[in-house]
């Protein structure tokens, strides 16, 4: 089991650092245009707080996007929400099913090694990389406000991230699940869940219907404006999270332990 | 001599696809058991269920006196296995491949690799990806025969491999059987089975015929295919 969640690792290692180097670098690249934008931002802020539920939907009427953590919140939150959930879910779709698209189960699955010992390598190794993920990120994301000689928020930032593994460990076990469902990789339905959850957050602030079933989807207990402007964070959000993710890892060792594998 | 494998009434179904019915088949310790058959007669469906591949529907598998389904990681560390198909990651280098499979088993297998490397001629510097059909092969054969199993299951084995090649792994697969491991060997090549096999059986719209003697003529041989063919 080791051996395979190695390989896992080292097979998976140029994904990682592209995944993590582009979202980090994009987060960072934005905390540094901060300094050069920082005196349009008052005015900017001004306008955004003003503008009903859009506002409230990205957090700019908690937040003012003219100090560093109002713009991290807003401008890196978006970024960091959406690229690390579209890389758990890559990583989370591709995982089982691609031993059967490429045609390497057979080779894989003649060791003397249970099916369930796989799965959990491979589920181990997407845990793994996620948290190498996000430390990446966070590093980056730190340096930037080191660079700008900004004090780091340190409370609500790792508070941020570390919901923000949790929103990416969430996706990942939903897409692990449909990997264990197909022989085939099914990147657009997961990339296609990705996006959902983070339509389904926004909408959800939007709209008042939809509000009180908000904490569904994983982006609420994970929302950067939330957590920096120091709002309760909604529990029941993480306990359907938490749960939702062990049932579909259990489902996808379950069920991939008793199906037939294609040649 | 005991029993390698013993398959009992095994019927596999794909929905509306045919799979294999009522199969039964034994092969005994030192055999080397020729399994033939046109393609989608069912001989992959049955190796592929004795592997785990596949949940079969009834009947039962032991391989080595084990059963398929609850012994089954017993029952690989004894098995050597070369599918129809070689594929491995594209990304390693065949040196890692090889030394994966071995890890995998926990054993060190370098000095029978080194030695199969060299009578199969196989370049371990280069990349899976650059390799060509054949030479896949030769590395599917290495890390089926490194752990020197006790048993081998071959699906067509020698397609893509010239015949110097097809005669080092038959040379291999006696050189291992007069050791006292067992061969099942599923192939299409009447020849390989009347030159080296000891008992054979064939396959046919699922079902499975055991012939007295695999010494068969091509006449006889071919009137399965042909059935088969005028059936479809």
């Amino acid at each position: 089991m080791k051996k395979i969640f190695l390989k896992e690792l080292k097979m998976n290692l140029k994904t990682l650092l592209i995944w993590s180097l582009s979202v980090g670098g994009m987060g960072l690249a934005c905390i540094l245009l901060y300094s050069s934008m920082e005196g349009e931002m008052k005015d900017m802020a001004d306008a955004f707080s003003h503008m009903g539920s859009f506002s409230d939907a990205f957090g700019m009427s908690t937040l003012s996007i003219a100090t560093l953590k109002g713009y991290f919140a807003t401008e890196v939150g978006a970024v960091h929400g959406l690229g690390g959930s579209m890389f758990a879910a890559l990583i989370g779709a591709g995982m089982l099913s691609k031993e059967e698209e490429l045609h390497t189960g057979e080779f894989l699955y003649s060791f003397p090694v249970s099916r369930k010992k796989i799965v959990a390598a491979k589920a181990l190794c997407i845990f793994a990389m996620l948290i190498m993920f996000t430390l990446i990120c966070a590093g980056l994301y730190a340096s930037g406000f080191a660079a700008l000689g900004e004090d780091l928020p340190v409370k609500e930032f790792m508070k941020y991230m570390g919901m923000q593994f949790l929103l990416d460990t969430e996706i990942a076990g939903i897409c692990f699940a449909i990997s264990s469902l197909s022989s085939k990789t099914k990147t657009g339905l997961a990339l296609g869940t990705a996006l959902m959850c983070y339509a389904y957050d926004i909408i959800g602030r939007v709209v008042p219907d939809v509000k009180d079933y908000l904490f569904i989807g994983p982006f609420s207990y994970s929302n950067a404006s939330d957590i920096f402007s120091g709002a309760d964070t909604e529990i029941k959000g993480i306990v359907f999270g938490t749960a939702l993710t062990v049932l579909l890892v259990v489902f996808s060792f379950v069920y991939y332990d008793k199906r037939d594998l294609a040649s | 001599m005991g029993n390698v494998i013993e398959i009992e009434h095994l019927t596999k179904n794909y929905g509306k696809n045919r799979g294999v019915t009522d199969v039964s088949l034994t092969v005994k310790e030192g055999d080397i058991f020729g399994f033939l058959g046109p393609n989608g007669a069912g001989k992959s469906t049955t190796i592929r269920s004795m592997m785990g591949f596949l949940k079969f529907d009834k009947g039962s598998i032991k391989i080595l006196g084990m059963d398929s389904v609850k012994d089954r990681e017993k029952i690989l560390a004894n098995v050597g296995y070369m599918p129809s198909e070689a594929w491995f990651y594209d990304s390693m280098k065949v040196s890692e491949v090889i030394a994966y499979a071995a890890d995998i088993r926990g054993l060190d297998c370098r000095e029978e690799a080194g030695k199969l490397c060299e009578r199969l001629k196989v370049n371990t510097d280069k990349k899976i990806r650059e390799l060509s059909y054949g030479n896949k092969k030769k590395v599917s054969i290495v890390c089926a025969m490194q752990h020197k199993p006790k048993l081998f299951i071959f699906d067509e084995p020698t397609g893509g491999l010239d015949p110097l090649m097809q005669r080092s792994f038959f040379e291999l697969i006696t050189e291992y059987v007069d050791k006292g491991a067992t061969c099942l060997l599923s192939t299409h090549v009447l020849s390989e089975v009347n030159k080296y096999c000891k008992s054979a059986a064939i396959m046919r719209e699922g079902k499975l015929t055991m012939l007295e003697s695999p010494d068969i003529d091509d006449d006889e041989f071919l009137k399965f295919y042909e059935d088969s063919e005028e059936d479809a």
